[in-house]
């Protein structure tokens, strides 16, 4: 029996015992002083009378008279004179009048009361015994009336008594409710706090089972800052702290290959002209601090903008990757304001900070953007210090020509239905983890894949209507396929809270393929936005979906903030998969990123694996799965 | 091995701890009850009493009491009657009650009668119909009568209580009294006039007595000397 049902047989136990108890005292009690009450009287009445009548003359007509009047003024049931030898000499004698009380609480309480007798003397002589017996009906209806009372006073106390019963096992029940949630979660290794119950007992519970969340935390953010060490070591540039050449141009290629949000945006370039005679002037610590102060400015545009990325592509000259859509013109400005910032606060000399734009889209070559870009920074280089140009990218189709033709032909293609693309997702066995699904939308007669129509969908803050339409669109393909699918979520629609209503609502009424959703979000995102992605973890892991970061691996040691959200898997971005069977340093960060995620429950999923032999490494440093243009499904399980 | 240090109620130790406590105390509370019906004297109570009250003196008189209680016991009725009178009348002093006892109409039990020697006319009738009864008269027979009383040839009558023997119910009774010792029929006491007579029946209806505790026993004066002689040692 549970220890709430326990507390509440005891209430109610104890609230009957007192209830019954005293009213069978209450009752009883009453009863007792009327018996004595009537037998008094009786006594009392019987002498008085008999006193009366042994002062008269024992004339058969006074002594009638008298009983009679006594009688008939009185309350009597009966008086009664017998003679010495046992005759009748004189009875009056009325009924019971009960009324209309009930019959078994007349026989519960049946008085009984001796009759009162008194000798009436002639002289020296007995003249008879009088025999007088009280009405004591009168006594079963009082009684009755202060039972009923008495009742229904305790019908109310015992009202009261619980409802405050009831507030005081709910104050209990509340934090044994939290309390058994909360080792709950710390059995599936999610190390969740909570707040510590005013009830002792219980408060040493949750101190505990804190502090061992506490303790797991702390371990984790130590191991993951020490894997981040060596993730900088590997891929940054010890100078100014930024992403070096290649992990640079891996994101990069990883962005033109993605179907998602980061396939188009803009990419910009500075270059600090002159390193040389800079150096020889400054000297090279200052140089070295003005390098720094010029990533680190490129750095802030980059994260005012929203999930800007900086490499150090040489040795003068800085990138900057801006996923999601902008006005080039704008974000040219805006550098400029910044390169201006740099050169004022440098007084010494006078920089040349030339910069450059180029837009960049889904499917564009990564050397022919470079090489645009590297030829209008010389452009811009030629126009003086603080010249600026744009590039022509590659000659796009424009699809529509207005936001408004965009928006009418985004609503119509969410109308007609979503088209999922599915990329396999595979375990160390090679059976299937959940298909990746990106949305493709039918725009002018083909199937556009999301880096087209994706920088429109947020342009005109259509992200929440797309992905509640590929939210419907995989719990079809989850009902036709009866495969695991994992879609998307765009950043702008965690924030927004009807919409994480709303898909709560659509996952509610298909809860089968909830149970094969995996939904994933980019890691910067959710690390940006703790508080939204808190809350949608809270409200859809409950209906049995799987919640999961993508692109994990700059902001690795930020998971520890992660580690009572009980996250079901990470996907490794790329950049640290790519070429892992031959770097010894990539090697050990992701060996150690895959014990870390197991520590917490967590599958470890690596992004973008080209290659056989990269999936065998991976799987030898004990990831769970793999993806990317390498993986296939091999044999199709029947 | 060590015993539990706690036992919750529903432990069956504890549950026949409760039980047999219970029993326990019921039994005594019948057995008190039983053991006081059926006693009729308790000499060595009313001795204890007798010497905590009056001492020696009183003793010897009580003594004296059992002496008659055990020379008449099974004698002629008649010589029963009259011993018990002449015992009384010869022992016991006639007193006011606001003389002897300070306040008006105290009712005395006998042994107060015969520790104090001395008493009012109701005294010599409690104590006479007590031992009476003690004697194996029936109670029915014997009652207490208001009379009022013409002292002497003088017109001065004063309230006075004898006890009547009566034969049958309707029977002229046997007078006992104090004023003039011996036992004569009624009719011959002119000197007398009946107005009310009781006895104890009613009271121990059925041979059973009340409680101690019964707050009746302390209102009416008849019912209070009957409850100082249960304490006391007699019926």
């Amino acid at each position: 029996m549970s220890l709430i049902k326990q507390l509440w047989l005891t209430i109610v136990v104890l609230l009957l015992l007192a209830f019954v108890g005293s009213l069978f005292i209450g009752v009883s009690t009453s009863r007792h002083y009327i018996e004595q009450e009537v037998r008094i009287k009786n006594a009392d009445n019987a002498n008085a009378l008999a006193l009366s009548m042994s002062q008269l003359d024992k004339d058969p007509v006074t002594i009638e008279l008298l009983m009679a009047a006594q009688f008939d003024t009185g309350h009597y049931r009966l008086i009664e004179l017998r003679a010495p030898d046992g005759e009748i000499l004189e009875r009056r004698e009325s009924g019971e009048h009960i009324g209309d009380l009930p019959g078994w609480f007349v026989d519960l309480v049946r008085f009984e009361v001796p009759h009162g007798q008194a000798v009436v003397q002639d002289g020296w002589r007995q003249y008879g015994t009088l025999t007088l017996q009280s009405h004591h009906s009168f006594a079963y209806r009082s009684l009755w009336h202060s039972a009923r009372n008495l009742a229904g006073w305790f019908a109310v106390a015992g009202a009261i008594s619980l409802l405050m019963a009831w507030w005081i096992v709910r104050t209990i029940r509340q934090p044994l409710h939290s309390v058994v949630a909360q080792a709950r979660d710390i059995g599936v290794r999610r190390f969740t706090t909570s707040k510590e119950p005013r009830t002792r007992e219980l408060r040493e519970v949750v101190q505990a089972m804190n502090q061992l969340s506490g303790a797991v935390r702390e371990m984790l953010s130590q191991e993951s800052e020490k894997l981040d060490l060596l993730r900088r070591r590997l891929q940054h540039d010890p100078v100014t702290g930024v992403l070096d050449r290649d992990a640079f141009l891996a994101q990069l290629r990883a962005s033109l290959e993605s179907n998602g949000h980061r396939a188009s945006g803009s990419l910009a370039m500075v270059r600090l002209a002159r390193l040389t005679e800079v150096n020889q002037r400054l000297g090279r610590p200052r140089t070295d601090a003005l390098l720094k102060d010029l990533a680190h400015s490129l750095d802030q545009l980059g994260k005012v903008r929203g999930g800007g990325l900086v490499g150090r592509l040489n040795g003068s000259d800085f990138a900057l990757l801006l996923p999601g859509s902008g006005d080039l013109e704008e974000l040219g400005h805006e550098l400029s304001q910044r390169l201006q910032t740099l050169q004022e606060e440098e007084k010494s000399l006078t920089l040349g900070l030339p910069s450059a734009l180029i837009d960049y889209a889904q499917g564009d070559h990564r050397n022919e953007l470079l090489a645009s870009l590297d030829g209008a920074l010389a452009g811009a280089e030629a126009k003086g210090d603080h010249g600026q140009s744009i590039a022509q990218g590659a000659a796009r189709e424009t699809l529509y020509a207005s936001h408004a033709d965009w928006r009418d032909a985004l609503h119509q293609a969410m109308e007609q239905g979503v088209y999922l693309g599915h990329y396999p997702v595979l375990d160390t066995q090679d059976r299937l983890l959940h298909h990746e699904c990106p949305a493709r939308l039918r725009l002018k007669g083909e199937w556009r894949p999301a880096g087209v129509f994706l920088p429109w969908i947020s342009r005109l803050e259509l992200d929440t209507e797309l992905d509640l339409a590929v939210a419907r669109a995989a719990i079809k393909d989850i009902a036709q396929r009866g495969k695991p699918v994992g879609i998307n979520l765009s950043p702008a629609s965690i924030r927004d809270s009807r919409f994480v209503l709303d898909l709560r609502a659509l996952l509610r009424s298909h809860p089968e393929a909830a149970e094969k959703l995996w939904l994933e979000l980019p890691e910067s995102m959710a690390i940006h936005n703790l508080a939204g992605f808190r809350s949608l973890c809270r409200e859809l892991q409950p209906l049995g979906c799987r919640i999961g970061l993508e692109h994990v691996g700059a902001e690795f040691n930020h998971i520890a903030d992660l580690h009572d959200l009980g996250l079901a898997y990470l996907k490794i971005d790329d950049s640290l998969v790519k070429g892992v069977d031959t770097s010894a340093e990539q090697q050990t960060i992701l060996r150690g990123m895959a014990t870390l995620c197991h520590s917490l429950g967590i599958l470890a999923i690596a992004e973008g694996v080209d290659s056989v032999a990269e999936t065998r490494v991976l799987f030898e440093l004990g990831l769970d799965g793999v993806t990317g243009p390498g993986v296939r499904q091999h044999d199709k399980p029947a | 091995m060590p015993k539990p240090r706690h036992r919750t109620l529903a432990s069956p130790g504890r549950r026949r701890f409760l039980a047999s406590l219970g029993c326990l105390a019921l039994a005594a509370g019948l057995g008190l009850q039983a053991s006081r019906v059926g006693a009729s004297l308790d000499p060595p109570r009313l001795r204890e009493n007798m010497q905590r009250l009056y001492g020696p003196r009183g003793l010897a008189v009580l003594e004296e009491w059992f002496a008659l209680l055990d020379r008449l016991a099974g004698a002629e009725l008649r010589t029963q009657l009259r011993d018990v009178n002449d015992f009384f009348n010869r022992r016991v002093r006639w007193v006011d009650d606001i003389d002897n006892w300070g306040h008006e109409d105290f009712w005395a039990t006998p042994l107060e009668t015969m520790g104090q020697g001395q008493g009012d006319c109701e005294d010599y009738s409690i104590a006479k119909y007590v031992t009476l009864k003690q004697l194996g008269v029936p109670g029915a027979q014997l009652r207490m009568i208001y009379v009022r009383a013409r002292i002497g040839r003088s017109r001065i009558t004063q309230a006075h209580m004898v006890l009547g023997y009566y034969e049958t119910p309707a029977a002229e009774p046997l007078v006992l009294d104090n004023l003039v010792p011996t036992i004569t029929p009624a009719s011959q006491r002119t000197d007398l006039d009946p107005l009310f007579s009781f006895n104890s029946s009613g009271l121990w209806a059925g041979g059973s007595t009340e409680s101690r505790a019964d707050p009746l026993a302390r209102l009416s004066r008849w019912r209070n000397v009957i409850d100082r002689m249960q304490q006391q040692g007699f019926i």
